[in-house]
């Protein structure tokens, strides 16, 4: 990996004093809040110097702390001067840059609309309003179980028969009794747990037309649900610490906590990164549905990369970045290097995406864009509006952790205060 | 044992209580800064010395990471938490003398406004003041960063409040004989004011040392970040990079550990007595 | 020329100039940096702010404010304001007592390891404490009150023990810090007023009640000031737990509140309308508190 990255420097090096002289250099600024984009975006760049000698690129990435970045980028965009050309702006925090009348995001219409039929055209919407696109996306995020096949085994439990919710039930309660381990977690301060049901079961947080309907009754029956682990079946705990990116989950997990996990796929890499313990154990499948022929997945989380309209070299990054994160070679990378399920479905069955690196060696599953494939036409899109930075917010701090932590309020309680606010 | 030992012996035992107290996090923090990442994340942070597992590679890492990235960080914060407590706390210092020592107009007004300006929290103000340093041109460099808080409000209180108990026949006497006004102030006064400057040297640089929000704001470039804009990056919400983490955040304490070791003394005890009456 | 020199000489001695002299770097740094930005803010409290576009809508912001995460907020800041001053006024100055006698042992160690808490980011340091009051048996908080046969507490997720953790947090911050404010104010006593009142037969509670307390008035004001300020407006303790969300605002703050409403949800009018009153909070809390010592009136 290291070796890779030098060998790639110094091509660029060498790159660069070789047509120093004869080609133009534009320098592109990047913020973002996560280092391995900012290690993905310099590579790629690498690799655009190679195929463009007469438009070089250099790149100025800038990692930032999560909240501040994209306060800063706010800041910057709202006064006028100081924003970069680029940055990445998470998915619940991006309907706060398209407020109001004035975009301060370039659309990227021109160049992704000739594209379309080959993405996932769902999660380019969470990027866009009036029908332009302002963000190109890392992933689809596609959602899916996590189960650690050494406890389910010791159940008996085979997973390839969990077809249903309640299926998912009987076999929580199977490992339980075998165990004495939960058979998952349910986050009750972040919204991991509520909202990729909820999208799952075909409802959301808005309507089409932006009414609010997160006290709809799918949504009662899903937290309902959520909290029936919990307190009725008792075959889930509320996550420790609260949310599935804490310290203590790991450590829990690697201590093989619990039997099952519900996240999007791009959580593989935590996996492999935090997990090292559960390596050889864990498969992936798609995740029980609610009704015979329901939806087996919800896309979730993301990041969208985009170009400011303080940018001097507008034309030169949208075509960059549609270059280095939607190209095929670079939707092959985003998997080999990210573990990312690129949002060029086209892709998912070429060769490179089946060879084995660290994260097919992680699990036990053989094809997971097979998988992927089979599931693609079931992830519904989410509806994004100004209010989506708020509504996610309460999601996180009052929804879940009300009925399942606190136990204070029932779920339509809990959801139809939560509706309130977000309609005063 | 005489009564007086065992008093003595209580107090000691007292203050160690509270010594490991407020050193405890630390060690917890050196013991996980020999431990690779994936440990800390495996078994949490722990105290537990695991001689096999710990070494300084997370040390070597902080020198050689993205081009010794933490050594930029390292010598900003230095030369702005240097540069800021002297220019800081010697204009607070006038500031807040001359609302002790004298009586003018708009004296009370003006101390309204200090209170007033100590309480306005800096996140409120931030978009505003953004706003401000791009028309003064200060974005993304040191000036930007000091220039806002260059008369600490919470120092001026401070000095105004220690000034308040000097002996004013001090003044008195040395208008008689014909000292100047600046003169009193630093030929007379200012030696009287030592152990307020001794502890607002120290609290003005631990103030800039950590400052976090506003330069957070003001600086654009990676290599003008300081050390806790730096270290802060390292902490994401999709986990931590431990490996620079904890050894950077050891690093970033040891020179002022040390500093203050050999300086407290003069910096809080052993100076001339300044008289404070209430 | 040297009477122009002497002139100007004498206008900056002169008593009616020299004051303003004095406080003059203030006044600079307040027109330049800080009239605009307060201006601004409160012009922003009546508005709707977008890009590069405002339209003001009245009071509609602070009609607002009556909803329960304000109170809850203000409840917190205020809960915590109370506590950490509780704690961090009598705790420092007696422990400023005992640093500050020649017949304590280690001193200069123990002055040194109870600062330097002060000298670490809170960034770095709310990673040990999160991790400290995390909710399995094992952690620190849970093992410690293990002992106690109490337990295991999910500490950062329920509102008494997280006020707990609040204060802890606050308190191994800033205890060192208010023992400098205290001790600095201990060197100014003059030892002959002990002397005296050794000759008089005063015992330590005596001295300790009749002297020192009186003698550090001033500083003990100063100290309630900046923590009724600090108190009101923390937050890094605050985001060193949770970030921006606090499970049903357990530990939400004011500034927190403002923080996330200005930049989590991009509402800046709404913001600087919560900044608002929580200035006008504050100053009247102080006020009120500074008239009761005194402050105002001529010292003499």
């Amino acid at each position: 990996m290291k070796k890779v990255f030098v060998t790639l420097l110094f091509c660029l090096l060498i790159v660069g004093i070789t047509f120093s002289a004869a080609a133009k250099t534009t320098t592109l600024t990047f913020w973002t809040f996560q280092e391995l984009h900012q290690q993905f975006l310099e590579k790629e760049v690498a690799r655009w110097n190679e195929n463009n000698p007469d438009n070089q690129i250099a790149l100025e990435a800038t990692v930032y702390p999560y909240d501040q970045m994209h306060n800063k980028l706010l800041i910057a965009l709202q006064s006028g001067v100081g924003a970069p050309d680029i940055a990445d702006i998470e998915i619940s925090k991006f309907a706060n840059y398209l407020k109001g009348n004035t975009p301060q995001l370039v659309a990227f219409n021109d160049v992704v609309d000739p594209l379309m039929g080959q993405m996932i055209k769902a999660r380019f919407d969470n990027y866009s309003k009036n029908g332009n696109y302002y963000g190109i996306p890392y992933h689809v995020g596609a959602t899916v179980m996590y189960y650690n096949t050494e406890l389910t085994d010791q159940a008996g439990v085979d997973i390839d028969d969990i077809v249903t919710w309640d299926d998912y039930v009987a076999a929580g309660q199977k490992v339980k009794a075998a165990t004495g381990k939960p058979m998952t977690t349910v986050e009750v301060t972040e919204h991991w747990s509520l909202y990729p049901l909820i999208s799952q079961i075909g409802s959301d947080i808005f309507a089409e037309d932006g009414s609010i309907i997160l006290d709809n009754e799918k949504n009662e029956r899903v937290l309902t649900f959520l909290d029936d682990l919990v307190h009725k079946y008792d075959i889930a705990i509320p996550t420790p610490g609260g949310f599935h990116h804490s310290e203590e989950y790991w450590a829990f997990m690697n201590d093989e906590g619990a039997a099952s996990l519900m996240m999007p796929l791009w959580y593989m890499g935590r996996f492999v990164q935090y997990m090292p313990d559960l390596k050889g154990k864990m498969a992936i499948r798609p995740l029980p549905v609610w009704e015979e022929g329901g939806n087996r997945s919800a896309g979730m989380g993301g990041t969208g990369t985009v170009v400011t309209i303080q940018s001097d070299h507008k034309d030169l990054a949208k075509d960059f970045l549609v270059e280095a994160k939607l190209s095929v070679e670079a939707s092959h990378k985003l998997w080999t290097e990210l573990g990312f399920d690129p949002v060029r479905w086209e892709v998912w069955d070429d060769p490179v995406m089946s060879e084995s690196n660290q994260y097919t060696d992680y699990f036990k599953n053989e094809d997971i864009f097979g998988m992927l494939l089979d599931i693609k036409d079931e992830i519904n899109p989410t509806m994004i509006t100004e209010q989506y930075p708020q509504a996610i917010d309460l999601l996180k701090k009052n929804v879940s952790f009300k009925v399942i932590k606190e136990q204070s309020e029932t779920p339509a309680e809990a959801l139809k205060e939560a509706a309130d606010e977000l309609r005063q | 044992m005489s009564v007086k030992q065992v008093k003595l012996t209580v107090v000691v035992i007292i203050l160690a209580f509270f010594a490991f107290f407020a050193l405890a996090p630390f060690f917890f923090m050196l013991v996980s800064s020999f431990k690779p990442g994936d440990q800390i994340i495996k078994n949490g942070i722990s105290a537990r010395l695991d001689l096999d597992i710990m070494t300084f590679k997370n040390y070597k890492t902080l020198f050689t990471e993205r081009n010794g990235i933490y050594l930029y960080w390292y010598k900003n914060s230095v030369l702005i938490t240097t540069i800021q407590t002297a220019v800081a706390v010697f204009l607070s210092s006038l500031v807040g003398y001359g609302l002790a020592v004298y009586d003018f107009k708009g004296k009370n007004i003006l101390f309204v406004l200090v209170l007033i300006l100590m309480m306005v929290p800096i996140e409120i103000l931030i978009l505003p003041l953004y706003k401000l340093s791009i028309t003064l041109k200060i974005i993304d460099t040191y000036a930007g960063v000091m220039l806002p808080f260059i008369v600490p409000p919470v120092a001026v209180f401070f000095f105004r409040q220690f000034a308040v108990g000097l002996p004013m026949e001090l003044i008195d006497a040395a208008r008689i004989d014909g000292a100047s006004e600046f003169g009193i102030f630093f030929k007379i006064m200012m030696p009287l004011m030592k152990p307020a400057f001794g502890a607002m040297i120290i609290l003005q640089a631990m103030f800039s040392w950590n400052a976090f929000v506003w330069p957070l704001i003001v600086l654009r470039s990676n290599e003008n970040f300081t050390l806790p804009i730096g270290l802060a990056s390292l902490i994401t919400p999709y986990g931590n990079s431990y490996d620079m983490l904890f050894s950077g955040a050891v690093i970033s304490v040891v020179p002022i550990i040390i500093l203050f070791m050999f300086k407290q003394n003069s910096f809080i005890s052993g100076l001339t007595v300044g008289g404070v009456k209430g | 020329m040297k009477s122009i020199k002497n002139f100007y000489q004498k206008f900056i001695n002169s008593k009616k100039v020299a004051p303003y002299i004095f406080v003059s770097p203030f006044i600079i740094v307040f027109l330049v940096f800080y009239l605009y930005p307060i201006i601004s803010t409160i012009i922003m409290s009546f508005q709707e702010i977008g890009f590069g576009e405002a339209e003001f809508i009245g009071l509609e912001n602070y009609k607002k404010l009556f909803n329960v995460h304000y109170k809850n907020a203000l409840l917190t800041s205020t809960n915590y304001t109370f506590w950490t001053i509780l704690i961090l006024v009598p705790l420092p100055i007696l422990l400023a007592v005992l640093l500050n006698s020649d017949k304590t042992k280690f001193k200069n160690f123990f002055r040194s390891a109870i600062f330097m808490p002060a000298l670490t980011s809170v960034i770095v340091a709310g990673m040990f404490f999160r991790y400290a009051f995390g909710e399995q048996a094992s952690t620190l908080a849970n093992s410690l009150i293990g002992l106690l046969g109490i337990g295991p507490i999910t500490w950062l997720q329920d509102s008494i023990p997280a006020m707990i953790a609040l204060v802890i947090l606050c308190v191994w911050r800033w205890l060192g810090v208010n023992i400098i404010y205290f001790l600095s104010g201990l060197q100014g006593i003059p030892d002959a007023i002990y002397e005296a009142a050794d000759i008089d037969g005063a015992n330590s509670w005596d001295k300790f009640k009749y002297i020192t307390i009186p003698s550090l008035k001033p500083v003990i004001i100063y100290v309630i000031t900046i923590s009724v300020f600090g108190g009101y407006k923390m937050f890094a303790e605050s985001y060193a737990y949770w970030q921006t969300a606090t499970p049903n605002d357990i530990g939400m703050t004011i500034v927190s509140y403002i923080y996330q409403t200005g930049f989590n949800n991009f509402n800046m009018g709404f913001a600087s309308a919560i900044g608002i009153t929580l200035l006008l909070i504050v100053l009247v809390v102080n006020l009120i508190q500074l008239n009761l010592f005194g402050l105002f009136k001529k010292e003499d």
